[in-house]
């Protein structure tokens, strides 16, 4: 039962995993978040009604739900998978090493590849894309009812765990 | 016995409100240096515990309620990550603090002042100042002066970065679109 388990375990994220693949190689330009929950969401009936392939036999209404409640939890964990390789600067850095001839960089050289400047610039045409901000010619930064809101819950909850720095 | 299915996930529910609490009061009152230790450990606890409570309560005698148990681990671990990755990326990550300096210091709602606060005066700029020193000592990078050199642990690392680079078409990841 355990093997059994384990096994449509891995074959639905293996599934979701694929399917979040090919469309992101086809659709390059999309959020691959978005296609991470459609996709979730999508395929959680093919699941359900894959039981008598995944368990051998029809399962009841009861492990129905939990099976579709498993998919889209699985589709939740490639969700944060993703956040790593796509958000995380500390393993851009890594990868920037990796291509680097004999594997290092001087400081210099990392900064000029992968810098405050293009960190900065990137994320904040990120938060104008979200409308949390405006840029202007001239680069004043303004932010919208949107940035405000997400200002003031970054705000409330760095006093409610005391965070007196970051990043 | 409670025998319905959905009664059944009230126990992720209760795991998360636990793991919530446990957290915040340890990072509030004993601000540790490395919280995700604590978290790490705080979630291993509560998922034993579910899985302890869910089998006193419905054994496993079909495959239903093996699936049941199986949904709630992975629910409640989905939702301690959940949490954990907020407190990670939205209170202490670049996007919620770029944010944070704009909504509390109006003097940097301008790019150039803005890179320029993150640059700063010294050796390195306020980015790599909180991520070398832990790659250091993690055996991710050598640093010699001003060189970094990669680590064979780092290797692994970067690779399977890489790799996932190209499988999902992010592009070269690090925030950078």
């Amino acid at each position: 039962m355990l093997l059994r388990l384990v096994l449509a375990v891995l074959t639905l994220i293996a599934l979701q995993a694929a399917l979040v693949a090919l469309i992101s190689a086809v659709k390059r330009r999309g959020s691959v978040y978005v296609t991470i929950v459609i996709v979730a969401f999508a395929s959680a009936p093919l699941a359900v009604f894959a039981d008598r392939l995944l368990f051998g036999r029809p399962l009841q209404p009861d492990g129905r739900l939990f099976l579709a409640l498993t998919h889209l939890a699985l589709g939740g964990f490639l969700f944060h998978f993703m956040t790593l390789p796509d958000r995380s600067v500390t393993l851009r850095i890594l990868v920037e090493l990796l291509l680097a001839p004999d594997r290092a960089l001087s400081l210099s050289d990392l900064t000029a590849r992968y810098g405050v400047q293009t960190m900065i610039g990137s994320r904040l045409a990120q938060l104008q894309d979200g409308r949390c901000l405006t840029i202007a010619a001239d680069g004043a930064l303004t932010l919208l009812p949107r940035g405000r809101s997400f200002g003031r819950a970054v705000t409330k909850g760095r006093r409610m765990f005391r965070i007196t720095s970051a990043n | 016995m409670v025998t319905g299915p959905v009664i059944r996930l009230l126990l992720p529910v209760a795991g998360v409100a636990v793991f919530f609490a446990l957290s915040w009061a340890t990072v509030f009152v004993f601000q540790p240096r490395d919280p995700k230790r604590f978290f790490l450990g705080y979630a291993l606890l509560l998922l034993l515990a579910t899985a302890l409570t869910y089998r006193a309560l419905w054994p496993l005698d079909r495959i239903e309620d093996a699936l049941g148990l199986a949904c709630d681990l992975l629910l409640q671990l989905l939702a301690c990550l959940t949490m954990w990755n907020a407190f990670y990326s939205v209170l202490w990550g670049f996007s919620g603090s770029l944010i944070y300096d704009l909504f509390n210091e109006p003097g940097l709602c301008h790019r150039d002042r803005l890179i320029r606060s993150y640059e700063g005066d010294g050796d390195l700029d306020r980015i790599l100042a909180r991520r070398l020193p832990n790659l250091v000592r993690g055996g991710w990078v050598d640093r010699h002066d001003r060189t970094l050199r990669l680590r064979p642990k780092g290797v692994v690392m970067a690779v399977g970065t890489l790799a996932s680079f190209k499988v999902f078409s992010l592009g070269m990841g690090g925030g950078v679109k």
